[in-house]
C-alpha cells in the first residue's frame, strides 16, 4: 500500500536540493556520460583501447574492483553492533554505512563488467542459462557472493526504510536473521576474493597465506575511514544526529585495523626481502624497479608514506577526537590504501612475466574515462541513497495513509482518485 | 501547466474510453513520435526499399542463432554439426573464403605429449613462422603461440633469458628453450574458468570454445607458463594467407574480446599429422606423439634422454619435456 | 691471299669447333631450379644391394620413396624406413603450413652438387677420368669433415665407383643408405636416429614410420651447422590496436 509513495517521495528526494547538489549531480553525470563514451570505444574497438596487454592481462579496472569489494565488506562492520549489539550510537550511523556497501558494490559489479572482452555473453554465467564452474573457480564463487551480497544489502535496509516510512517499527524477527547472515556474508565476499588472486600459483606475489589478511585488514581501515568522511558531511549539512561515539568507534576501528595491515606488511617486506628468491622479483619491481623499469616505485613508497604517517596519527587521542585532524587522516589513509591494494597490488603481480619477461603498464585516456565513469556512477548511487534515507530517518516524511497528529486523514479510494495531491506523502515537519 | 484538472492522465485510465482520453501538447507529440518510428521499423523491416539484401539478413539469422547457442563442450552431435554449418556459411558471407571447420573428436588410446631438445635448437624460429601460417594467427596483432628463449649458458634462468634476439643464431655462450602451451595433465587454467570455456580434451590438448569465453582473462591470469594470447582488436588474416583447414576447437576464426592459445594443431594431429612447429623445425629439435604408445618416439625420449620439465614444483604436470643430446 | 682464300679457311675453323667439341659428354639436365635431378634408380652394385632394393615400395607420403631401414630397429624394436634421395631433395623436403611452403630439412640451400651424378665424369675407378679434366670442379665441395682433420674422399667413397659408399669391413652402400655408413662412427647419433631423439620424421605422428636420412640434414662435406639469421622476433609491446592508428 506504501509503495507508490514510497517511490514518489524517494524521487521527489533525490531530485530535490540546493545549487550545491545540483552542481555536484550535474559533474557527476558528466563524469558517467564520458565513461560511456569511452566505454562505447571500448566496445567498438576492443579492450585494445586500455593499455592492457598479454603480459599485463588485468589493469587498472581488476585494481579498482579489488578495492572496492573491501569497502563493500567493511560496511558490514558497522551493521554488528548497531543492529545485533543494539548500540545507540552506530544505529544511525549504520544505514549511511550500507549505502556505502551498496555503492561500493555496484561500482566493484561495474567494474568486472567494463574489464570483460565479451560482456555481451554475460549469460554464460547463469546457472541453468549457462554454465557456471563452481566450486571450481574462484571467480564462480565471487559472482554468486557478489550479487547475494549486494540483494541482502538492498533488501534490509530497505526493509527498514520502508517500515519507517509506513510508521511502524520493522519487525526485528525478519530481519534480524538476515543481519547475521550478512555480516558473515561480508568477510566471505571479500575472503573469496582474496582466494581468488591467492589461488594461483603461477603469480608468487599473490600466492601467499597472508593476502586473505591482507585483504580483511586493508578493507577495515579504508572502509570505515570512508564512512567516517561520509558521516562528517552529513552531520555538517544536514540536520542528522550523529553521536560522537560512533565517530570515536568508527576511528578505533580504523586505527588498529590500520595497524594490524602495517603489521601485515611489515610481515611481507620481510618474507621477500630478507632472503630474496626467484619468487621475490614482483617485490623487488614494486619497491625497488628492476633496471629501467621503475613506474610503480613512486606510487608504492607515497602509499607506505601516507599509510604510516596516517596510522601514525591516528594512534594520537587527540588526533581522534578532533574532526580538524581526523578527516585529513581519514582521507589519507583513504588514499593510500587505494594506492597500496589496487595498482600497488595486481599489476605488480604481472610484472614481471611467469616468463621472466617484463612489459610495464599505463592506462591509457579512454580507460582512465572508463574508471572515472564508474566511480561518478557509484558516487551517484550513495548520493541518491542518503539523500533518499535521510528525510525518512529524521521523519520528515511519512506515507499518506497514516495517522497524521491531526487526526485521522480522509485519503479516497484510488477509483475515485484524480489528483496527485491526494496521495503525495505527508510533510510531517 | 493548466489548473484544469482534468489535464492529468486518471491513474487508473478507466473513465471514459482511450480516443476520450485528454491529453495535453507534450503527450501528443510523444505519441506521435512514438507512432512514427514504430510504423517506419515496420515498413523497414518488410520492405525491399529498406536495403537490406538477403544475404545480410542471412547474415543477422546466423549471428542471431550463433549467440544464443550454448557451450559446445555439452553440446550434442547436432548441434556441433550445425554450428559448424552455420560458421562456414558465416564465413563465407562475411569474408568471401570457403573454409572446411572440422569437428573431429579425440582418438581414442592417444594422450599427446611432447619433447624439445634443447640441445638441437638453434633458434631458428622456424616454428614461429610455420604456427603463424597454420593457426590464422592475427597478422596486425604479431601474435606467436611459440616463445623461443635464448638462454645464458650454465644455468636454466628464464629470467636472464630474452625472447626478442633478431642477430645470426645460434650465438656463443647461449642455447635455445621453447615455449607454448604444454597442455597440463592438471591444467589451472581450466580450473579457473567461470563459465567452463575451457576445458581438456581426451587426447591431453586444452581446448577453448571461443564463442563461450567472455574474456575475463582469469585463465591468463591462472597459467604458469604464460601461454595464453588474448584478442585485443580484431584479428585480422588477410584472405590470401587464411588457411582454410581448421577445426571448430582449433584455429578457425577468433573475435575480439576471446581467449586463445596453441592447440598443438588440433586439426593436423587429430588426422594424424604433425603439428606445425614440430613438422617445420629444421634441426630436429621437436619430438612429438602418443604418449600411450609405449613404442612411440615420445616414449623413447622419455626412457631414454635426461629430462626435466618447467616449473615442476607446481604440480602442473605438463606434457611437454626437455631434453639434450 | 684473296678474299675467297679467307673466307675458306674461316668457314673450316668455323666447322672445326663444333666438330672437334662434340662428344658423348652427357650433360647434366637443370631442373626448373637449377639442380639437376636425380636418376630414377640407382644402379646397385652387388646382388646383396639388389635383394635391399627389391622390398622398395613407393611412398605413402606424396612423391618420397622410402625403404626399410636395416640394423637399426625403432622403438619397441619395430621397424622403420627411411625417404629416399628424391627429385626434391636439394629443395630441402618443403611442406605446406597454411599457404606458405617452409622447408623442413636442415640442409636445404645449401650448397647443392651441380655436378652429380658423379659418373658423369668418374666413368669407373675415381681417379680415371671418363673426358677431360673441366676446370674449377668440385670447388663446391670443400671437405671439412671433420673439421680439423678432414677426411679424404676414399674414406666415404667407393674406390671402383664413386657413387657408392664404403663402409669399414669392405661392404657397400648406396648413397641412399647413408646411415649404415655415419652409423660406422657416429653411433650415439645413430641410436637417438633409430629412437626418434634425432632427425626427422616425415609427415605424422602416427602408422608407417618414415625418417629423413642423415645427409637431408647433414652435407656430408661439410657438416657443421650454419648460422642463420632467424625468423622474425615478438613484439613485447602490444600494437595493432586500431586506435593506435
Amino acid at each position: 500500500m506504501h509503495l507508490g509513495p514510497f517511490l514518489r517521495t524517494a524521487l521527489d528526494s533525490a531530485t530535490s536540493g540546493g545549487r550545491r547538489y545540483h552542481l555536484w549531480m550535474g559533474g557527476l553525470t558528466v563524469l558517467i556520460v564520458a565513461g560511456a563514451y569511452a566505454y562505447s570505444l571500448q566496445l567498438r574497438f576492443g579492450l585494445g583501447v586500455t593499455g592492457m596487454s598479454d603480459h599485463v592481462s588485468w589493469g587498472l579496472y581488476i585494481s579498482n574492483f579489488t578495492f572496492l569489494v573491501g569497502m563493500a565488506a567493511a560496511a558490514m562492520m558497522l551493521v554488528l553492533p548497531a543492529y545485533i549489539l543494539e548500540d545507540v550510537d552506530f544505529g544511525r550511523a549504520v544505514l549511511m554505512a550500507e549505502a556505502v556497501a551498496v555503492a561500493a558494490l555496484i561500482m566493484s559489479l561495474l567494474f568486472v563488467v567494463v574489464d570483460l572482452g565479451n560482456p555481451f555473453g554475460s549469460w554464460h554465467l547463469i546457472p541453468g542459462l549457462g554454465y557456471l564452474n563452481w566450486p571450481r573457480s574462484l571467480l564462480s564463487w565471487d559472482v554468486i557472493v557478489l550479487n547475494g551480497y549486494l540483494a541482502l544489502n538492498l533488501a534490509i535496509p530497505l526493509y527498514i526504510l520502508y517500515s519507517r516510512f509506513a510508521g511502524r517499527p520493522p519487525a526485528k524477527t525478519k530481519y534480524l536473521p538476515w543481519m547475521y547472515i550478512s555480516v558473515m556474508w561480508a568477510v566471505s565476499i571479500h575472503l573469496v576474493t582474496a582466494f581468488l588472486l591467492a589461488g594461483l600459483p603461477a603469480r608468487p606475489f599473490w600466492n601467499t597465506a597472508l593476502l586473505g589478511p591482507r585483504f580483511l585488514a586493508s578493507a577495515f581501515t579504508a572502509g570505515p575511514a570512508f564512512v567516517i568522511l561520509l558521516l562528517y558531511f552529513i552531520r555538517q549539512t544536514t540536520r542528522y544526529p550523529i553521536a560522537d561515539g560512533a565517530f570515536a568507534k568508527l576511528a578505533l576501528i580504523t586505527t588498529v585495523a590500520a595497524q594490524i595491515n602495517l603489521v601485515m606488511l611489515i610481515s611481507e617486506l620481510f618474507y621477500k626481502f630478507y632472503w630474496p628468491t626467484e619468487h621475490s622479483i614482483n617485490a623487488v619491481y614494486l619497491f625497488a624497479g628492476l633496471g629501467d623499469h621503475r613506474a610503480l616505485v613512486p606510487w608504492i613508497w607515497v602509499a607506505v608514506a601516507l599509510n604510516v604517517g596516517a596510522t601514525g596519527a591516528l594512534m594520537i587521542h587527540p588526533v581522534r577526537r578532533n574532526p580538524n585532524w581526523l578527516m585529513p587522516a581519514c582521507a589519507l589513509l583513504f588514499v593510500g590504501i587505494w594506492i597500496e591494494k589496487g595498482i600497488g597490488l595486481v599489476i605488480p603481480g604481472f610484472i614481471p612475466s611467469p616468463l621472466g619477461e617484463i612489459v610495464e603498464y599505463t592506462p591509457t585516456w579512454a580507460e582512465l574515462a572508463v574508471t572515472a565513469g564508474v566511480w561518478a556512477t557509484g558516487l551517484f548511487v550513495l548520493t541518491v541513497l542518503v539523500k533518499v534515507a535521510l528525510p525518512i530517518e529524521l521523519g520528515e516524511v511519512r506515507s499518506p495513509y497514516l495517522e497524521t497528529p491531526h487526526g485521522p486523514r480522509i485519503v479516497r479510494p484510488r477509483a475515485t482518485r484524480r489528483r496527485y495531491e491526494d496521495v503525495r506523502p505527508v510533510r510531517t515537519r | 501547466m493548466s489548473d484544469d484538472h482534468t489535464s492529468e492522465p486518471s491513474p487508473s485510465g478507466d473513465t471514459g474510453s482511450l480516443l476520450q482520453k485528454p491529453v495535453d501538447r507534450r503527450g501528443a507529440l510523444g505519441m506521435m513520435l512514438a507512432g512514427a518510428v514504430a510504423g517506419s521499423q515496420a515498413l523497414g523491416a518488410c520492405s525491399p526499399l529498406s536495403g537490406e539484401t538477403p544475404e545480410e539478413r542471412e547474415v543477422k539469422v546466423l549471428a542471431w542463432r550463433e549467440y544464443i547457442k550454448g557451450n559446445y563442450r555439452f553440446m550434442t552431435e547436432e548441434e556441433r554439426a550445425e554450428t559448424i554449418a552455420r560458421l562456414e556459411r558465416l564465413a563465407k558471407l562475411r569474408g568471401g573464403v570457403d573454409v572446411a571447420i572440422q569437428g573431429t573428436e579425440a582418438q581414442p588410446g592417444v594422450v599427446f605429449g611432447y619433447a624439445f631438445n634443447i640441445s638441437k635448437c638453434k633458434g631458428f624460429r622456424r616454428c614461429v613462422e610455420a604456427c603463424i601460417n597454420e593457426n590464422n594467427l592475427d597478422r596486425r596483432a604479431a601474435t606467436q603461440y611459440i616463445r623461443i628463449f635464448e638462454m645464458q649458458d650454465g644455468e636454466v634462468n628464464l629470467d636472464e633469458a630474452d625472447a626478442t634476439f633478431q642477430h645470426e643464431v645460434p650465438a656463443e655462450g647461449h642455447f635455445y628453450l621453447g615455449t607454448q602451451c604444454f597442455q597440463c595433465a592438471d591444467p589451472p587454467c581450466v580450473r579457473v574458468c567461470p563459465v567452463g570455456a575451457t576445458w581438456q580434451e581426451p587426447d591431453g590438448i586444452t581446448v577453448i570454445d571461443y564463442d563461450w569465453c567472455i574474456g575475463c582473462r582469469y585463465c591468463m591470469a591462472a597459467c604458469p607458463y604464460w601461454a595464453r594470447r588474448f584478442n585485443w582488436s580484431e584479428p585480422e588474416v588477410p584472405a590470401r594467407d587464411l588457411n582454410p583447414n581448421q577445426h571448430y576447437l582449433g584455429n578457425r576464426a577468433r573475435k575480439t574480446g576471446v581467449v586463445e592459445k596453441c592447440t598443438f594443431c588440433i586439426h593436423r594431429t587429430r588426422q594424424g599429422r604433425l603439428p606445425a612447429c614440430a613438422e617445420a623445425c629444421p634441426t630436429g629439435a621437436r619430438v612429438f606423439g602418443n604418449l600411450l604408445d609405449p613404442d612411440s618416439e615420445i616414449r623413447w625420449v622419455l626412457a631414454n634422454k635426461r629430462v626435466f620439465r618447467l616449473k615442476e614444483d607446481l604440480k602442473t604436470e605438463p606434457r611437454f619435456w626437455y631434453f639434450t643430446d | 691471299m684473296t678474299h675467297r682464300r679467307v673466307g675458306a679457311i674461316l668457314l673450316c675453323l668455323l666447322a672445326a669447333g663444333p666438330v672437334s667439341g662434340c662428344r658423348e659428354r652427357p650433360r647434366p639436365e637443370r631442373g626448373a631450379s637449377g639442380i639437376p635431378p636425380v636418376p630414377a634408380t640407382t644402379v646397385p652394385v652387388d646382388s646383396a644391394t639388389a635383394a635391399r632394393y627389391a622390398r622398395l615400395e613407393p611412398g605413402m607420403l606424396g612423391a618420397v620413396q622410402a625403404m626399410p631401414v636395416e640394423g637399426w630397429a625403432g622403438p619397441g624394436a619395430r621397424p622403420f624406413e627411411v625417404a629416399r634421395r628424391s627429385a626434391v631433395l636439394e629443395a630441402g623436403h618443403a611442406r605446406e603450413f597454411g599457404r606458405v611452403t617452409l622447408p623442413i630439412a636442415l640442409r636445404a640451400g645449401s650448397a647443392a652438387l651441380s655436378q652429380y651424378p658423379c659418373t658423369s665424369c668418374h666413368a669407373g675407378p675415381r681417379l680415371v677420368m671418363g673426358k677431360e679434366r673441366i676446370r674449377d670442379a668440385h670447388n663446391n665441395i670443400q671437405p671439412r669433415h671433420p673439421e680439423q682433420a678432414g677426411a679424404a674422399c676414399s674414406t666415404c667413397h667407393a674406390e671402383e665407383n664413386v657413387e657408392t659408399l664404403a663402409l669399414r669391413g669392405g661392404g657397400r652402400a648406396t648413397l641412399d643408405e647413408s646411415y649404415r655408413l655415419c652409423a660406422q662412427c657416429h653411433f650415439q647419433q645413430a641410436k637417438a636416429w633409430a629412437g626418434g631423439a634425432h632427425g626427422k620424421r616425415l609427415d605424422g605422428w602416427e602408422g608407417r614410420r618414415v625418417v629423413l636420412a642423415c645427409t637431408d640434414c647433414h652435407d656430408p662435406h661439410r657438416p657443421a651447422l650454419q648460422p642463420q639469421i632467424p625468423f622474425r622476433a615478438p613484439q613485447l609491446h602490444r600494437t595493432g590496436s586500431p586506435r593506435d592508428e
